[in-house]
């Protein structure tokens, strides 16, 4: 088959520049399209990325690449209308070494998109892809207006609505419970004061890198709509916003903007971002159905990667999209550079993607985790674990003169008065170590 | 006419953020065509049809075949320079490699859009070269050895005769008619661009303060419709307008 490329990378962000720099990098023909002006200006903001796969792709990662913190303080947040329950870790182990970062995307993937052409790649923004060009079930190529490209192979990196994956019939739109509404503010703070309000250390242990700090904010953030709240400091800047369900949003009623303002304004997170200026406002549709949104990978010429293949793991305490997506874009690379090795790019020659994904840490985090998404639907982690926990921690903390009673008898009354009962928590607890 | 048209020369507008103390926050903005870049290429490409060609020049990385997806004939890069924060010594910048490229075949007219965000550019590029500069240009043509440039003055349309060479700043009307398709931006990344050397001048204007544009207050009436109503009006006569 005459081919203007072997490989056709839609979308540049994690997966897709990850995917074109490793077929670039063995020596393939390969364009990477991507609709925005230019690579990183779809991108939404940023987020905390994983960042060993990173360092396996591109060695020095750290060093080279635009990371604004590396964090190193991890809270896990119980929200309610008047109290704040965290379970707050800091450890220098999580400096050394580096292991999660956090990112401005349209930095990271500018850098991302030097590297592919750095490695070969022809990188091509301001193109949107408008169609799979189809033969017989066999995918050759792709369409943008009234131009055609052909190539042996397309991979389809352009994010959890993936048109190409939906145009070669590999994935039907997902069920709103399956993907959540990501709305986020970025803050502009100077870095002493985000130093001082996040308790991080203003010299950095962590390999040179400033130090950060992540939250997962779960209860009344989100008004009791599933889903939770996130907070991450970046050098300059703290992210902020929350993920909402999309099946719960449309039940409550409630709109998106109106609850990110309500977790703004909470009088124990407001003190963060006092004096700060709102830089950056959007909103992202993410996916959230785990293991269950991960099916039919591969068609004849055509490998999904990243969010397209439905790639986004939510376990409450960590949300990881973008080591998932330069993961799976490795593991696609290898077995795409080895079927055009083979000269076999049917859905035969590239089975084996969906074997090494499987094996490979996405795959096993993804089985891992299969049960989180049920367990994250529950009602009572979202209404009554948080008012649970702080009423514990009144009854240790109040000393009001009245006769103190041992923990456990604390604990059991705060149960009793609380709608959860005890069966209810031992089902809980024994779904989380499941699903967790 | 052989004509130079400057594209990708100016830091993307989009990026930049107005902080609430009036102050430009350019963060980590890259060069990026503008929105005046067409309309800039319009213009070269009209001077250049009876005869004469279109040559582009742009500085620093990023897409530099942009010119030549567009229909230029050659293209020139100063790949070492990044984005200067002062207009002269972009101008200086600039006007360095018209003279490289001038020295091999004489340039009659240098277009380049007429960017609001930095609005010193043209005018000191064209003091560099020592040539006449028309700012606002909306449409361009040949006359002999003369250029007739038009350009909107209030409602009115304004018609230039300059000699060469000279430099023409155009602004947009518009959006861009037609973006090249994907083939044609295949085509142009596989063409040469010619890569120039320019010394990266000192950058001696620097920008010490800003304000912000002087905001009239607003009032908000609340209550029902008449009661909101009323406080208006009386509003209105306190302040001696009614």
């Amino acid at each position: 088959m005459d081919v203007d490329f072997d490989v056709i990378v839609v979308g540049a962000g994690v997966a897709g520049c990850v995917a074109a720099h490793q077929l670039a990098t063995a020596g393939r023909s390969v364009l990477l399209v991507e609709r925005g002006a230019q690579v990183g200006d779809k991108a939404l903001s940023g987020g905390v990325l994983y960042c060993r796969v990173m360092e396996q792709i591109f060695p020095g990662f750290l060093e080279r690449a635009p990371v604004e913190r590396a964090i190193t303080r991890n809270c896990l947040s119980f929200m309610n209308s008047d109290s704040f329950v965290n379970i707050d870790y800091a450890d220098d182990r999580l400096g050394a070494p580096v292991n999660a970062v956090s990112v401005l995307r349209a930095k990271l993937d500018a850098w991302l998109g030097e590297q592919c052409e750095a490695a070969g790649a022809m990188v091509m923004p301001g193109v949107l892809v408008d169609r799979l060009l189809l033969e017989g079930g066999r995918v050759l190529g792709v369409g943008a207006g009234e131009d055609e490209l052909r190539c042996h192979v397309v991979v389809a990196a352009d994010g959890v609505n993936s048109f190409v994956a939906r145009d070669a019939g590999l994935r039907d739109p997902d069920p709103p419970r399956h993907l959540a509404l990501g709305v986020k503010s970025v803050i502009a703070l100077d870095r002493s004061t985000i130093e001082a309000r996040f308790n991080l250390p203003a010299a950095g242990g962590a390999g040179g890198l400033a130090e950060g700090a992540a939250y997962a904010v779960v209860g009344d953030c989100t008004k009791g709509v599933g889903g939770g709240g996130f907070m991450y400091t970046n050098l300059e800047s703290v992210s902020i916003g929350l993920v909402l369900r999309l099946d719960d949003l449309a039940r409550s009623g409630e709109t998106a903007s109106d609850l990110h303002d309500r977790f703004l304004d909470h009088r124990r997170v407001a003190p963060f971002l006092e004096g700060g200026e709102l830089l950056e406002y959007g909103a992202h549709l993410v996916a959230e159905g785990g293991a269950a949104m991960v099916r039919g990978l591969v068609a004849p010429g055509l490998v999904l990667v990243g969010e397209a293949a439905g790639l986004a793991l939510n376990t409450g305490l960590t949300v990881r999209g973008m080591d998932l997506a330069a993961g799976s874009a490795l593991a696609a690379a290898k077995c795409v550079d080895a079927a055009l090795a083979a000269g076999d790019c049917s859905a035969a020659g590239l089975a084996s993607y969906e074997a090494a994904l499987r094996a490979s840490f996405v795959g096993r985090d993804i089985e891992t985790y299969r049960r989180a998404p049920a367990f994250l639907e529950g009602t009572r982690m979202f209404n009554d674990y948080g008012p649970l926990l702080a009423d514990v921690f009144h009854g240790v903390y109040n000393l009001d003169l009245s006769p103190r009673r041992r923990l456990v008898k604390t604990a059991r009354a705060a149960v009793k008065a609380s709608p959860v009962r005890l069966v209810d928590l031992a089902r809980d607890a024994w779904a989380a170590m499941r699903a967790l | 006419m052989r004509t130079i048209v400057v594209y990708k020369w100016a830091r993307a507008a989009a990026s930049a953020v107005v902080r609430q103390g009036g102050q430009v926050d350019w963060g980590g903005a890259r060069l990026a065509a503008g929105e005046d870049d067409p309309a800039a290429l319009a213009v070269a490409q009209a001077l250049a049809t009876q005869s004469g060609d279109v040559a582009g020049l742009t500085i620093g990385d990023g897409e530099t075949a942009w010119a030549l997806a567009r229909g230029a004939d050659a293209a020139h890069a100063v790949p070492a320079l990044g984005p200067l924060t002062d207009n002269a010594a972009t101008a200086k910048a600039l006007a360095s490699a018209v003279r490289q490229i001038a020295a091999s075949q004489a340039v009659d007219v240098v277009v380049i859009g007429d960017a609001t965000a930095d609005p010193g550019v043209a005018a000191a590029l064209a003091a560099e070269l020592g040539w006449p500069a028309l700012l606002g240009v909306t449409s361009a043509a040949p006359a002999g050895d003369r250029v007739t440039a038009a350009r909107r003055v209030g409602n009115a349309i304004e018609t230039v005769s300059l000699p060469t060479p000279a430099v023409l700043a155009v602004a947009a009307v518009g959006e861009e008619a037609r973006a090249p398709g994907m083939m044609e931006l295949i085509k142009a990344r596989k063409k040469p661009v010619a890569q120039l050397t320019v010394e990266a001048p000192a950058e001696g204007v620097s920008q010490r303060a800003t304000r912000l544009p002087a905001a009239a207050g607003a009032r908000l009436f609340e209550g029902d419709a008449d009661t909101a109503a009323q406080a208006l009006v009386a509003a209105l006569r306190g302040d001696g307008l009614l």
